[in-house]
């Protein structure tokens, strides 16, 4: 499977697009099991036609021995597991002859996790790492070899892929398995105590101590076993980088993932049975050893139940925590003080000094006329000479309004237009006697 | 003694766990094996710390059941005793711990199977009425809630003493100091009899723990919603939980005083420097 094919989100999206439902009621899943088991014990193949009604019919009289028309009954039952991809037709032949059936991939998955699989032992356990270490030794000397592409997806890849992967999901499977087991003793042990209380003591010790000793067998091997399997990997790993082999690179850190997993299942699983062990044995030690006839729990309970009437409280030492005195300080006022502004947020306007244009504009105005300027376009020219050239439109009219104000104007009824420099014209104004004003 | 880590107190003082294990057994701390640093460093200093602590009036228990705690003898260390749900939840407690069932998920347990368990012992009702004690006429749904609001704070007060370990998702683990609970039954004699000499070895009183408890002179604080759910109903007097974490009036009332009078007083030699706000006038001319 690629890396992208691996993605999650496509894998769900696939899935989700194909809309896969499972259902499957008792005679379903027993049909399926009896299926698997009958292959397994006859060392079937497939099924023919016959052959599945008998096998139906046999799980049929056991689940209901009064239905009737097991036939019919059998045919819905097959078209149910075909369409839900359970049973797969593996004959080929159509409609020459009858169909021949074999139980799928998911099938056997189904009826594998139902049936109780073998649980992890010291003799598995170690039969399966020491393989595990064979073939791992195999491969690192074909890599060491290889040379051709070909080689290294043959000869590395492909084995890491099936057989390195079927063994460690092996190991897997069977640890899952004595974690089932595990939560059974469990279970087991608190209904030995609820059943036999204090008869029980040693048969709950004796099964604290079996698991005990299996699960500290079993972490021994895979700690010693696990980092031989790694420094293997390892060393195939380095190989496979050196020959720039993608595929198998990734095919080995698939397997390391797995092989540290494993071996951080049994210190897990070793840390929290030794919980568990110490608990229970504290519980059979201090609870059931000292109360035999389990009387205490009926007697406290009724002192539970006459609590309000008979009323008591126990003592608990209850120190005040150590009073650390801080050093006094003398108090500092650095903060500003909180006031209301008094001074006035209006400001009396103040005069100022900017020059008045009006006062400067009659100013040279009257310079102009007591040089005897004759016209009005001749008093505007001396004036915005001194003034800048973005005013002199503005500075023009008010040159007008001083003129007629200090001296006297004639015109002709036609009034000529004069122009005054290139950007400015005007109403051209005699001025009489040639002075201000009087 | 020789046979210890510590051949003198000195030893003990100066190893780094004192600090911690002292504060801890002082402040009224079950510990067990569940602490294995501080059991195993209390299960070595064990001589000396015994006189140790007799010298603060307290005796450090070590029952067979495996966990230690400090029992004051007297008033100089200063001590309190559980309050009504604190009992109730600890009995009930003890119960599921000593049940086989609860062997199967090695002590932890849910807390509604604690208070369900609580509620099937005494009776719904019962339980109703103990944690609702100054209550005439009862709101169902009030009540209720009260119920589980002191049950778990009841339960967190139980956590701090070491009888049981608050973990996530609501999950709790019971650890074996919670079988104090169950001295008074424990012996073959009649538990009035057993009642007697546990209150004679001052592990215990007779009566509610809320009603004799040093300082329990403060009020309950009432919900906000309880009042304006029942504004007829009486408000209630006595919490029984206002005492915890509160300093005993024994020994610390001195000290209460003396840091009163060592607090400077700043702010009021600084108000009169202050312009007050116009919204305080009114106030400053009363």
């Amino acid at each position: 499977m690629t890396d992208q094919a691996k993605d999650p989100r496509i894998v769900l999206s696939a899935l989700a697009r194909s809309r896969p439902v499972l259902e499957l009621g008792t005679l379903d899943l027993l049909f399926l099991a009896a299926l698997h088991l009958r292959a397994d014990g006859a060392a079937l193949a497939s099924f023919d036609e016959e052959k599945l009604a008998e096998v139906f019919e046999q799980v049929s009289a056991l689940l209901e021995p009064r239905a009737e028309r097991l036939r019919r009954r059998a045919t819905h039952t097959l078209q149910r597991l075909r369409d839900q991809k359970l049973l797969a037709r593996v004959d080929g032949a159509g409609l020459l002859r009858a169909a021949e059936f074999s139980l799928t991939r998911l099938a056997a998955s189904i009826v594998e996790s139902f049936l109780e699989d073998e649980a992890l032992t010291r003799e598995n356990l170690t039969l399966l790492t020491g393989s595990l270490r064979v073939s791992l030794a195999e491969i690192l000397t074909r890599a060491q070899a290889a040379q051709a592409p070909e080689a290294w997806h043959t000869g590395i890849e492909g084995p890491l892929r099936v057989t390195i992967s079927e063994l460690v999901n092996g190991i897997e499977r069977r640890q899952r398995s004595l974690d089932l087991e595990q939560q059974a003793f469990q279970v087991q042990i608190a209904r030995l105590l609820e059943s036999d209380w204090f008869g029980a003591v040693d048969q709950c010790l004796e099964l604290l101590e079996s698991t005990s000793r299996t699960l500290a067998e079993l972490n021994e091997i895979l700690l010693r076993d696990a980092h031989e399997l790694s420094s293997l990997l390892q060393d195939i790993q380095e190989v496979a980088v050196a020959a720039s082999a993608e595929g198998a690179e990734g095919a080995v850190q698939r397997v390391m993932e797995q092989v540290d997993r494993i071996s951080a299942w049994g210190a897990a699983r070793q840390r929290a049975w030794s919980e568990y062990y110490q608990y229970v044995h504290r519980y059979l030690c201090d609870v059931v050893r000292l109360d035999p006839s389990r009387a205490l729990i009926e007697r406290l309970r009724e002192q539970l139940s006459q609590h309000t009437t008979r009323p008591f409280a126990l003592a608990v030492a209850a120190a005040p925590a150590p009073r650390l005195l801080r050093e006094i300080e003398p108090f500092k006022d650095d903060k500003p003080k909180v006031t209301r502004p008094r001074a006035e947020r209006e400001r009396a306007p103040t005069t100022s000094d900017a020059p008045d244009p009006h006062a400067i504009v009659e100013e040279l105005v009257q310079g102009a006329l007591a040089r005897g300027s004759r016209g009005l376009c001749e008093v505007t020219q001396q004036v915005s000479a001194e003034t800048a050239t973005e005013l002199q439109f503005v500075t023009a009219g008010r040159v007008a309004q001083v003129v007629a104000r200090l001296a006297r104007t004639t015109h002709d009824r036609d009034r000529q237009w004069v122009s005054v420099n290139d950007d400015l014209v005007i109403e051209e104004w005699q001025i009489a006697n040639g002075g201000p004003r009087d | 003694m020789t046979d210890t880590r510590y051949l003198a107190l000195g030893d003990v003082v100066a190893d780094e766990l004192f600090p911690d294990v002292d504060l801890a057994l002082r402040r009224g701390r079950h510990i067990d094996r569940e602490d294995p640093l501080w059991y195993s460093f209390l299960s070595d200093a064990q001589a000396h710390l015994e006189a140790f602590y007799r010298r603060f009036g307290c005796e450090l228990m070590h029952p067979a059941d495996g966990y230690f705690y400090l029992l004051p003898t007297s008033d100089r260390l200063g001590r309190r005793h559980l309050s009504v749900p604190e009992m109730l939840v600890g009995q009930a407690l003890t119960l599921l711990y000593l049940d086989p069932a609860t062997l199967q998920h090695g002590g932890v347990i849910k807390r509604t199977d604690a208070l369900s368990h609580l509620a099937a012992v005494m009776g719904g009702d019962a339980l109703t009425r103990t944690f609702n004690p100054k209550r005439k006429r009862l709101d169902e749904r009030v009540a209720q809630e009260t119920v589980r609001s002191k049950f778990s704070e009841a339960l967190r007060r139980l956590a701090t003493l070491g009888f049981v370990e608050l973990l996530e998702a609501e999950s709790l683990r019971l650890r074996a100091g919670l079988l104090r609970f169950a001295e008074p039954v424990r012996g073959r004699g009649s538990p009035a009899e057993a009642l007697e000499r546990l209150v004679a070895r001052g592990e215990l009183v007779l009566g509610d723990g809320a009603d004799i408890s040093e300082d329990d002179g403060e009020q309950e604080q009432e919900p906000e919603a309880e009042d304006a759910l029942e504004p007829e109903l009486p408000p209630q007097d006595l919490s029984d939980f206002d005492d915890f974490g509160e300093t005993p009036s024994l020994d610390a009332a001195p000290s209460l005083d003396a840091k009163a009078s060592f607090e400077p007083a700043p702010e009021f030699d600084a108000l009169p420097e202050f312009e007050p706000l116009p919204e305080f006038e009114p106030e400053d001319e009363e």
